[in-house]
This record gives C-alpha cells, structure tokens and sequence, in this order.
C-alpha cells in the first residue's frame, strides 16, 4: 500500500487512514517484563493496528518524539502537553519488519529503566517470547516473575 | 463517488447550529476490544499501540497519539460468560497518563466490602479526552 506523505498531518488522522486501509496484523510476539520487585511480571502485547501501522511505514512518528513528550510529562509543574506537533509534524517512521515493529515498541511502552538494562542483573528483567510460550495457566499469577526456561 | 464536506458548522432542521468542532472533539479518542483471559490480546481498536497485563484484573492500555494530559474520561465494561453463567463489571480508571491508561476490574460480593480484582474474558474500553 502506497502511504500518502503524511508529514505535517495530525497522528490521529494518519491513523484513520491505516485503519481504512491496512489489514490488523496480530503479532504473535509477547514481552514480558520485571520494573517492580513488588509487582510480577507483566507482559506486554502488541495492537495489530499499530503493528500493521508500522509495517507499511509513512505513519507512525519516531521514537525521539515520544520520548520528548515523556520527559516534558515527567515535569514536576506539567500541566498538559503543549508540544503534540512532535507527534504530527515530523518526519515518521519509514516501513519495518516485524521484529523491528517489536522493538519500537518495546522503546515506546515498557518504562526505560527496563529496557536499557534488561540484561544487567543476575537474571534478564525482560524476554520477547512467543505467546505459546507463556504459561497456560499462570499458578500464583500475582508472584509471578521471569522463569528460568523463558528466559533461556 | 469521493468527496469532501468542509464547514465551521452544522445547523439542525430546527434551525439550531454547533460547531463542527463540537462533533470532532466529541469523537471518541481511543477504543479498544479486548479479548482473553489470563492472557488478552487486542481485537480492535483505534489508536492504541499495545496493552499491558499487569496481573489479574489489571490491565494497561497505551496510545498511539497521546492525550494532552492524563485528564480524560474513559468508560468501560469487563465481562464473562460460562454456559448459562455470565457476569459484567465496570471497569475503574486506576491511574491515567497522556500516554496510557491503567484500568482495574474486579467484582465485590457484599456492599461495602471490598473488590476482588478478577480477569473477565473480555473488556471493552473507550475513551474521551483531548489530543495532544
């Protein structure tokens, strides 16, 4: 699918556009997570929309830009974003597989102190795994952290 | 036939007009369906990147385009059905950024008495706010 040059035109009407125009892609991948020790383990899962989305490419605003609306959130006097043309007037992203869709997304929606150092403990604090790696039925499901096989 | 309506405003047959913006800001900036329990995954949706399984009944869903901030209104409903047996819930908005939104589900047996977080097998979420 050839994708309109959208630099310059609202993130909400691109997606629309992909909504009207790309078929869903279920990603078949899952990212499962630690960023609490008092939490278990989350696993993230990706919407076929944005996956399709950043397939074709020509959509989806690179990733510096969330990153820039995250940091002016994080400001102790935020009120409300006023930089939202980061997410409209930039260049977007061209096409990625779908492994690079995953990361992406994985730089996007799991917290920084997670993904920057997922590999420097004494065990990973994050695997990407296939959803029939997942347990079936989570015993303990709210203690539960990576394991040992998944992480393998 | 392709076409394109512009206009500031829309008038009713009696005569009484809003402006378009009205009907645009009214729109409804995230939806999704959801479906699964233990593990969900996303049926459709609209602007939304991905969900989050935070643990039974603890959900979070994050936004392709952000909301200007976490002061939006979402509205939603968990539910689940096992032969003849079907339960439904609303959803609670537990905490909301511009960029996601963490919603709580669960069911309480006795008034005044406390909530068990549980996994529905499905939940539909929608949400109404401003863009970023």
């Amino acid at each position: 699918m050839n994708t309109p040059n959208f630099k310059g035109t609202h993130l909400w009407l691109r997606l629309v556009w992909a909504k009207e125009n790309l078929e869903p892609y279920q990603s078949d991948y899952r990212v499962v997570y630690e960023d609490s020790v008092d939490e278990c383990a989350k696993i993230l899962v990706p919407d076929p929309n944005f996956m399709s989305a950043c397939m074709n490419g020509g959509i989806i605003p690179k990733i510096e830009n969330y990153w820039a609306l995250a940091e002016d959130e994080a400001k102790p006097d935020f009120k409300k974003h006023t930089r939202g043309y980061l997410l409209h007037d930039t260049e977007p992203m061209g096409a990625m597989t779908e492994e690079e869709a995953i990361e992406y997304l994985i730089m996007k929606d799991v917290p920084k102190s997670v993904w920057q150092n997922w590999d420097s403990g004494n065990k990973p604090k994050m695997v990407i795994c296939r959803k029939g790696q997942l347990p079936q039925t989570r015993e303990w499901r709210n203690a539960w952290r990576i394991t040992d096989d998944l992480a393998a | 036939m392709a076409g394109k309506i512009i206009a500031d405003t829309i008038e009713t047959g009696a005569g009484a007009d809003i402006s378009t913006s009205y009907v645009v800001n009214g729109s409804a900036k995230a939806w999704a369906d959801i479906i699964g329990a233990g593990t969900p995954s996303v049926a459709n949706s609209n602007n939304v990147s991905s969900l989050t399984d935070n643990g039974t009944g603890d959900t979070t869903i994050s936004f392709t385009g952000s909301m200007d901030s976490g002061n939006y209104s979402i509205a939603g409903i968990a539910g689940g059905q096992s032969g003849v047996y079907w339960a439904t819930a609303g959803i609670n908005k537990y905490t909301g950024a511009a960029s996601s939104c963490r919603v709580l589900r669960g069911y309480t047996i006795s008034l005044g008495g406390g909530v068990t977080k549980f996994d529905y097998t499905e939940m539909d979420f929608m949400l109404q706010g401003d863009l970023a």
